[in-house]
């Protein structure tokens, strides 16, 4: 506490915000030397790792957990998180598998994306108006929806045959970029923009920073919480159709334990589970990695079930990481924020 | 249950005859609810009021019952385990590994010894390092699933040893005479032997709760963990222990299931964690943490047995059972939440 802070409460109003823009921007960066290492890493130890196909195929991975990851990081900046995002993709994968074939890619597509919408507005109508509490009403809407899912394919696989546009969803490329990517790129602008350019994305930041402030603010939370939910539905029912057109043959078990891998890429981008601020960069980054590093794995023949073991260790440590982010910020905010 | 509906003010304990039953109805109603399903399933179906069919209900509502008894415990303590399927399986292969290899009683030590390490592991995860108990568990769920598939690479243990494996009913008991006992014996031909452990693990839960001072301990610092810590409460030694008695419960569970099975893989217990919270909560447990009952987890365990009983009876498919879980996880605590509002109005 330097005695010249005291005198200037503008000045140390402005540190005290350059300081968390640093540290938010050190956050993408320590993701990003994280990404630079496991691909240098693995480029050195995997044989095909560093080839056109192989990252072509990994962009093409992390795309998928991306697009629904960045709708994850608005619902976590609320305070809130999704778990139903697994059987959403699925749900999803399912109605453009059945609809493409008696309709055609546009309506497929669209079928998909209603489905993903409705399921998310309808989650956020149980936590706004029935005040249940996101944890439970996902959870809940998880097992729902998984066995809406497996009722609807009587637990059959649907099979997408001779659809060569709908496939392009997957493998096409434009300048050599994977359409994948482009569409995530796409969802990432809009709601990079959504989030730090409009009034909505200020209110989802100001909801989960300080709940009681954003009521007493006159916020209508009730509409935000929909929207957020609404819009992580959305991007479930995006990755779900990105999903069926890489797989082209679907069933009511895809996307088991995708809010995991969804929570954790945000997360580990450094979306804090405290709240009231989003870093969707981070999301792309950490999305990134992940793929890199389970390719990886795949290329040294590691066995399936160690990626199991990984994720989960990631997790928990991208949460302690964040848990020591948090002891920082608040030591920080002591120290230069006092009595601001 | 009208009174709540209809957001009327009035408190219902407060209304005499009537509102006695009404009282009786809240306070009850995860009871009323199984009398009721009971008695109209019993009325509508002949096959349901078969005693191998109660039997049958007993004997599925110990192996979820037995984890909810614990994660009753914990949710008073304000903590969720989500882990506890992946905990479920890697108990069970130990085990089966550790019966077909070596002796029956080591394996079912190993299993409860494994359990209460696993549990040690969580408490410490969500204390020490301070991550949210929803999400580390979820994490550490994907870790013991990586376990429990890298032990077994992947594949079923079989309890029998390798000279022993026989199936079909007539010499089945060749496999292992105590588990196959522990899994599928009854005491007087209708208490599944499950069943009886059910009641014993809840018998000594409730011991915990109400006649120990840790059992006061976990009300205190899932009421308020400020002052708990105030008090001088281990706050999160007192979670801990919740954690392994969650722990503990699931590792009995998979005791019995691997017995009843003969044998354990990794994901033997797939969903089991939403059918443990399920139960607690429309048990009546409230998620907020401080306070909750065992005769409503015991009962809600039941409940579900039957319900999903009556799905089987009557030919519904078993992906039902998923749509079924979570709408009555959802309607439970909208139940909750609504009557709480009410009477806060009040």
């Amino acid at each position: 506490m330097k005695p010249i802070d005291r005198s200037d409460p503008v000045g140390r109003r402005r540190r005290t915000a350059t300081s968390l823009r640093v540290l938010q921007f050190s956050e993408s960066i320590g993701v990003t030397v994280l990404l630079i290492l496991v691909v240098i890493a693995a480029s050195v130890t995997a044989r095909g790792f560093f080839t056109y196909t192989n990252i072509t195929n990994t962009v093409i991975i992390a795309s998928i957990t991306a697009v629904t990851g960045f709708g994850m990081t608005f619902a976590i900046a609320m305070g809130g998180f999704d778990l139903s995002v697994g059987s959403v993709q699925s749900m999803a994968a399912i109605t453009a598998a059945a609809l493409l074939s008696g309709t055609n890619v546009p309506l497929a597509i669209a079928g998909a994306l209603i489905v993903g919408l409705a399921i998310g507005l309808t989650n956020g109508l149980i936590i706004s108006k029935l005040r249940v509490s996101p944890f439970v009403a996902t959870f809940g809407m998880m097992s729902i929806i998984r066995g809406a899912a497996l009722l609807v394919t009587r637990g059959q696989s649907v099979l997408i045959t001779n659809q060569p546009a709908f496939a392009a969803l997957n493998n096409g490329k434009m300048l050599w970029i994977p359409v994948p990517f482009i569409i995530v790129l796409v969802v990432f602008a809009v709601l990079y923009g959504v989030l730090r350019h409009t009034p909505f994305g200020r209110h989802v930041c100001a909801l989960g920073g300080n709940r009681k402030a954003a009521i007493a603010s006159g916020l209508r939370i009730d509409r935000i919480t929909i929207a957020v939910f609404g819009m992580v539905g959305l991007t479930a029912g995006v990755s779900g159709v990105m999903l069926s057109s890489q797989l082209l043959i679907v069933d009511g078990t895809l996307g088991t334990g995708f809010e995991l891998q969804t929570i954790a890429i945000s997360v580990l981008g450094g979306t804090s589970l405290a709240g009231g601020s989003g870093n969707l960069v981070g999301t792309l980054i950490a999305s990134l990695l992940i793929a890199t590093i389970s390719s990886a794995l795949n290329i040294l023949k590691v066995a399936a079930f160690y990626q199991y073991l990984y994720l989960g260790l990631l997790l928990v440590l991208a949460l302690y990481l964040d848990t020591l982010r948090r002891d920082i910020l608040a030591a920080s905010i002591l120290n230069t924020g006092n009595g601001a | 249950m009208k009174g709540v509906e209809t957001g009327s003010p009035r408190a219902p304990g407060r209304l005499g005859g009537r509102g006695a039953v009404v009282d009786s109805l809240l306070k009850y109603y995860i009871q009323w609810l199984l009398v009721a399903a009971l008695v109209v399933l019993a009325a509508l179906n002949a096959n349901f009021r078969q005693p191998r069919n109660l039997e049958n209900i007993l004997l599925q509502s110990s192996f979820a019952g037995i984890g909810a008894a614990g994660m009753t415990l914990l949710i008073v303590a304000g903590a969720f385990d989500l882990s506890v399927a992946g905990i479920l399986g890697v108990c069970g292969v130990v085990m089966a590994t550790l019966v077909a290899g070596a002796n029956t009683l080591l394996g079912i030590l190993a299993a409860l010894v494994v359990g209460a390490g696993l549990g040690i592991v969580n408490g410490f995860v969500v204390t020490k390092l301070r991550i949210p108990a929803f999400i580390a568990t979820l994490g550490m769920m994907n870790v013991y699933l990586g376990i429990g598939f890298i032990w077994t690479n992947g594949q079923v243990v079989s309890v029998a040893k390798p000279a022993q494996v026989t199936l079909g009913t007539g010499v089945v008991s060749a496999a292992n005479p105590v588990l196959l006992t522990l899994g599928t014996g009854t005491l007087f031909g209708i208490l599944p032997v499950p069943f009886l452990v059910m009641a014993v693990v809840y018998g000594l839960c409730y011991l915990f709760l109400r006649r120990t001072h840790y059992g006061r301990f976990l009300r205190a610092v899932g009421s308020s963990e400020l002052a708990a810590r105030a008090v001088g409460i281990p706050v999160a030694r007192v979670r801990i222990v919740a954690f392994v008695m969650v722990a503990v419960c699931t590792a009995i569970a998979a005791v019995l299931l691997t017995g009843e099975l003969s044998s354990a893989n990794a994901i033997m217990a797939t969903g089991y964690e939403l059918n443990v919270i399920a139960i607690v909560v429309v048990g009546g447990t409230s998620l907020q943490g401080g306070q909750g009952t065992l005769l409503g987890s015991f009962t809600g365990a039941l409940f579900f047995a039957v319900i999903s009983n009556a799905l089987n009876i009557f030919g519904v498919g078993a992906y039902w059972q998923y749509v079924v879980s979570g709408v009555l996880l959802i309607s439970a605590i909208a139940v909750q939440a609504v009557r709480s509002f009410v009477f806060t109005v009040e």
